[in-house]
């Protein structure tokens, strides 16, 4: 019973931070319509800060919090003005989730080069001793993280109901249009918020950094807790916002604590996907959700490049001779890199079927990885399957998950694929390393064999990179053929206006889960080459980070132009292994050019050269909201 | 009697107090080309909106040669053949005018993906045959100096006469034209007129909202007039131009 209580405190103290994480999250949401995944990279931002002027500069626990507080506040300031707020009225609200999550990767990536890899840990505002409250021990620090995060509700509510402030804030929310005609300046409002919303997270970072280890990465684990209390409590309602947090926070304590650790991660995809079964709008609806679809691409922007006829052909067969002889260019040392470039290629070929043609973001791209990889790998090591059958395995099981996931999500309207992959790759990821038995744990599984059919083995980098070339070439052949037809059409038509698509008969839920399903074979595939080559896989291989990568490698290669993604495939891999020094920048480097590119570039690399080099007469498609 | 390509029996929708559309009944011929006209707020688009179910009727039945509407999803109404354009213009942005075309021959495409995948023969020659008829029509419609410019590079009035097009692709029995002569110039609308005609020789059902007088009627078989989101006339051009209750509705009581 005791141990209950503790566990049930344990959680609540957890879910507390979720809520405050979550709060964030559901004003700038209410504010601007975008999910700022960036979010809980300020919680982490905040814990670091005080780490510096705390134990590093000796500084008074008062003054050290008051610090970290301000630094997180302005870099939210910064971000906000520089990024997120000039975006808002140029990018759909994709393309924001997408800025958003290389705003944090690039946060993730600038604390790497600042504060290093290594765990941190704060001690304790108040001392170690716990207090005992009739019989339960409670940690001092939770008093003050419910005391914040107390704090941070009242004031939050306050401002938003009772100043003029608040009132601005609460117009821009319910429509910003006639909120501007009001002559309320609403960039800046966005701006207040989106810095708000870094200042809360930073407070609460600040309050919960003594009771947990954190690093450069965890504020990934704050984004998607928060971002799941959001969508369990209500997506817009700050209420049901810190209760979604509460109710994750015990939940997740409870599966630790009776069931395995294992199943944390999993309890939140579990509550997720029952809510979204239940009670898709939450427990707390919000009095109304605006801007709603993933997708809802009025407001494209890329250039409309197309190769025909003896261009495309004369194009084709160039790239096919020139993968030929790369090997004899490329210098020994980086043929591996160059294997695993193609590698990543084929998930993020199917990546963009999904996001580039059909519009649907998806943050779990590694998840698909994984389970084809470990599949696979698992059944050609321990149980002794030829590798072509363990890749069929896996395709067969990531159909599965892919087929299960879109049917939960396929009739909601919302970023909720984004957030079931987003569960559904923390969920794997979680698996792979709690699963030690089978998969080898966090440290990996090792002694997977070559790829071979047959007789034929593909042991060398060689072998294997004309196996994979060969894949690629096959893959793209088969998805342009698709993607120049009806199904690409059907799919390019779902992506920019899904009303209009259903009026012409397309039915859009199936041409969602068709390429909800192409991508994560694709994945699949990729994920099982990948521990094939390396005869190694271990779970950050295709984890979360992952998923982000190839997001960015994605964009900055050109979505929705099939090949295009290669530049950003082959930049965002080769370029850290020829120049090594710049491996500790690469996280900062990826958020940053996807940023950019989703700012800046919106055609990627290949549409500079698709406009300059293959089709100059070209012109690039602008067209107001 | 034949069956009316499109009916709508006592269809009513109110959008909190608003009613607007109550007790609405009309019908349609098959073959013929009516027109749906009103003021601002007459309930014009609702009625569309209800027919293609992107609203529900709070009471009342839309039927299709017969066939009850209620309860199907729209891309399954317009799998009957009842396609509709939009009052603003929703052409898919990100592909070529040609591509908008094409996908509005979605309903027949007969090739699965998989064979289009393959390059396989047949759903190459699909493709080229979809290809030849998109052409006719956008050379039909002046329309094919843009082919492979991006759709949202169009001049307006040519994107509202390609969502025309793409409707047309869809080889529908019903053709829902909301305001297609919306930001149209004269000579535009003219062509507009004679596309019509020609829809409608070739014996697909055309039903137009329209505020362009002259265009209606020109072309029209049937004029239906709704005010205040109910049917206040119906008859040919020259009966609706000496009612009373239409002069009422347009220019005011004290003219009337």
């Amino acid at each position: 019973m005791e141990q209950a209580v503790q566990t049930v405190i344990g959680g609540l103290l957890q879910g507390t931070v979720f809520g405050v994480v979550a709060l964030g999250f559901a004003l700038v949401f209410r504010v601007t319509g975008a999910i700022n995944l960036s979010q809980g990279a300020f919680c982490i931002v905040g814990a670091l800060a005080m780490y510096s002027f705390q134990v590093s500069l000796g500084w008074p626990g008062w003054a050290a919090a008051a610090a970290a507080v301000g630094v997180t506040a302005a870099a939210g300031a910064v971000i906000g003005a520089t990024t997120f707020v000039p975006a808002l009225s140029r990018l759909p609200v994709s393309s924001m989730l997408i800025l958003t999550a290389g705003l944090l990767t690039t946060l993730e990536g600038l604390s790497l080069v600042v504060w290093g890899s290594q765990p941190y840990a704060l001690p304790p505002f108040s001392g170690e001793a716990p207090v005992s409250v009739l019989g339960v021990r409670l940690p001092t620090q939770g008093f003050w993280i419910v005391g914040a995060a107390a704090a941070i509700i009242a004031g939050v509510w306050f401002l938003l109901m009772r100043t003029a402030l608040g009132r601005a804030l609460r117009a821009c929310a319910e429509n910003p249009t006639a909120a501007r005609l009001m002559g309320i300046d609403v960039p800046r409002m966005t701006l207040f918020a989106f810095t708000l919303a870094a200042l809360i997270a930073g407070i609460g970072g600040i309050a919960v950094a003594p009771i947990l280890s954190f690093q450069f990465d965890t504020g990934r684990l704050f984004t998607i807790a928060g971002f799941s209390a959001v969508a369990i409590g209500g997506l817009g309602s700050l209420v049901g916002s810190v209760a979604g947090g509460e109710l994750l926070g015990v939940a997740e304590q409870l599966a630790a604590g009776y069931i395995s650790s294992l199943f944390a991660n999993g309890i939140a995809l579990a509550l997720l996907i029952l809510t979204l079964l239940v009670r898709p709008s939450g427990l707390l609806t919000a009095k109304r959700t605006r801007r709603e679809d993933v997708r809802d691409e009025h407001r494209i922007y890329h250039p409309v490049v197309r190769l025909r006829g003896r261009r495309a052909v004369v194009f084709g067969l160039g790239a096919v001779a020139a993968l030929a002889v790369l090997p004899w260019i490329v210098p020994p040392g980086l043929m591996n890199s160059v294997v695993i470039t193609g590698i990543l290629f084929i998930s993020v070929l199917g990546l963009d079927v999904l996001m580039g043609y059909c519009g649907q973001v998806s943050l779990g791209q590694a998840g698909f990885m994984a389970v084809g990889g470990y599949t696979a790998a698992i059944l050609a090591t321990n149980h002794g399957w030829p590798p072509l059958a363990g890749i069929a395995a896996g395709l067969v099981l990531s159909l599965a998950c892919a087929v299960a996931l879109s049917l939960v999500t396929m009739r909601l309207r919302g970023h909720y694929l984004a957030l079931a992959t987003l569960a559904f790759g923390l969920l794997v990821e979680s698996l792979a390393v709690g699963m030690t038995e089978t998969t080898g744990g966090p440290s990996g599984l090792v002694g997977v064999p070559s790829f071979s059919v047959g007789p034929f083995d593909f042991g060398t980098p060689l072998a294997m990179y004309y196996l994979v070339a060969a894949v690629i070439v096959v893959l793209v052949l088969v998805l342009l053929g698709g993607l120049r037809s009806g199904f690409g059409r059907a799919l390019q038509a779902v992506r920019t206006d899904q009303t209009a698509a259903a009026a012409l008969g397309i039915n859009v839920p199936r041409y969602k889960m068709a390429a909800f399903a192409a991508s994560a074979a694709a994945a699949s595939l990729s994920g099982s080459l990948y521990a094939f080559h390396l005869n190694f896989l271990s779970p950050d291989m295709v984890g979360l980070a992952r998923s982000l990568e190839m997001i960015a490698m994605l964009v900055v290669g050109g979505e929705g132009t099939l090949v295009g993604s290669l530049f950003g495939v082959a930049l965002l891999t080769l370029l850290p292994t020829i120049f090594q020094p710049l491996a500790l920048y690469k996280t900062f480097a990826e958020g940053l050019l996807l940023v950019l590119a989703v700012r800046y570039l919106p055609g990627g690399i290949f549409g500079v050269f698709a406009q300059r080099v293959l089709n100059p007469s070209a012109r690039p498609a602008r067209s107001a909201a | 009697m034949s069956v009316p390509a499109l009916e709508a029996v006592n269809l009513a929708k109110s959008f909190g107090g608003v009613r607007a559309a109550h007790d609405v009944s009309f019908s349609v011929p098959g073959g013929s080309l009516a027109a749906l006209i009103g003021p601002n707020g007459a309930g014009k688009t609702t009625l569309f909106n209800l027919v293609t179910r992107l609203y529900e009727p709070d009471a009342g039945e839309m039927r299709f040669y017969g066939r009850p509407l209620a309860g199907l999803p729209a891309a399954r109404i317009a799998a009957l053949g009842l396609v509709r354009t939009f009052q603003a213009a929703r052409i898919f942005p990100g592909m070529t005018t040609l591509e908008n075309v094409l996908a509005g021959a979605h309903l027949h495409v007969r090739a699965s993906a998989w064979r289009q995948m393959l390059w396989l023969p047949g759903a190459r020659g699909e493709e080229r045959e979809l290809v030849r008829r998109a052409d006719a029509l956008l050379d039909l419609t002046g329309l094919l100096p843009f082919r492979d410019a991006a759709a949202t590079d169009l001049p307006m009035g040519a994107q509202k006469l390609l969502e025309v097009v793409r409707a047309l692709m869809a080889r529908p029995r019903v053709v829902l034209l909301d305001e297609p002569a919306a930001g149209l110039n004269d000579a535009e609308t003219a062509e507009l007129g004679s596309l019509l005609r020609a829809v409608r020789a070739s014996g697909v059902t055309v039903v137009v909202v329209e505020h362009n007088m002259s265009l209606v009627m020109g072309v029209a078989d049937q004029v239906i007039v709704l005010d205040t989101g109910a049917v206040v006339a119906a008859g040919t051009p020259a009966e609706i131009q000496k009612n009373p209750r239409v002069i009422e509705a347009y220019v005011g009581k004290e003219a009337a």
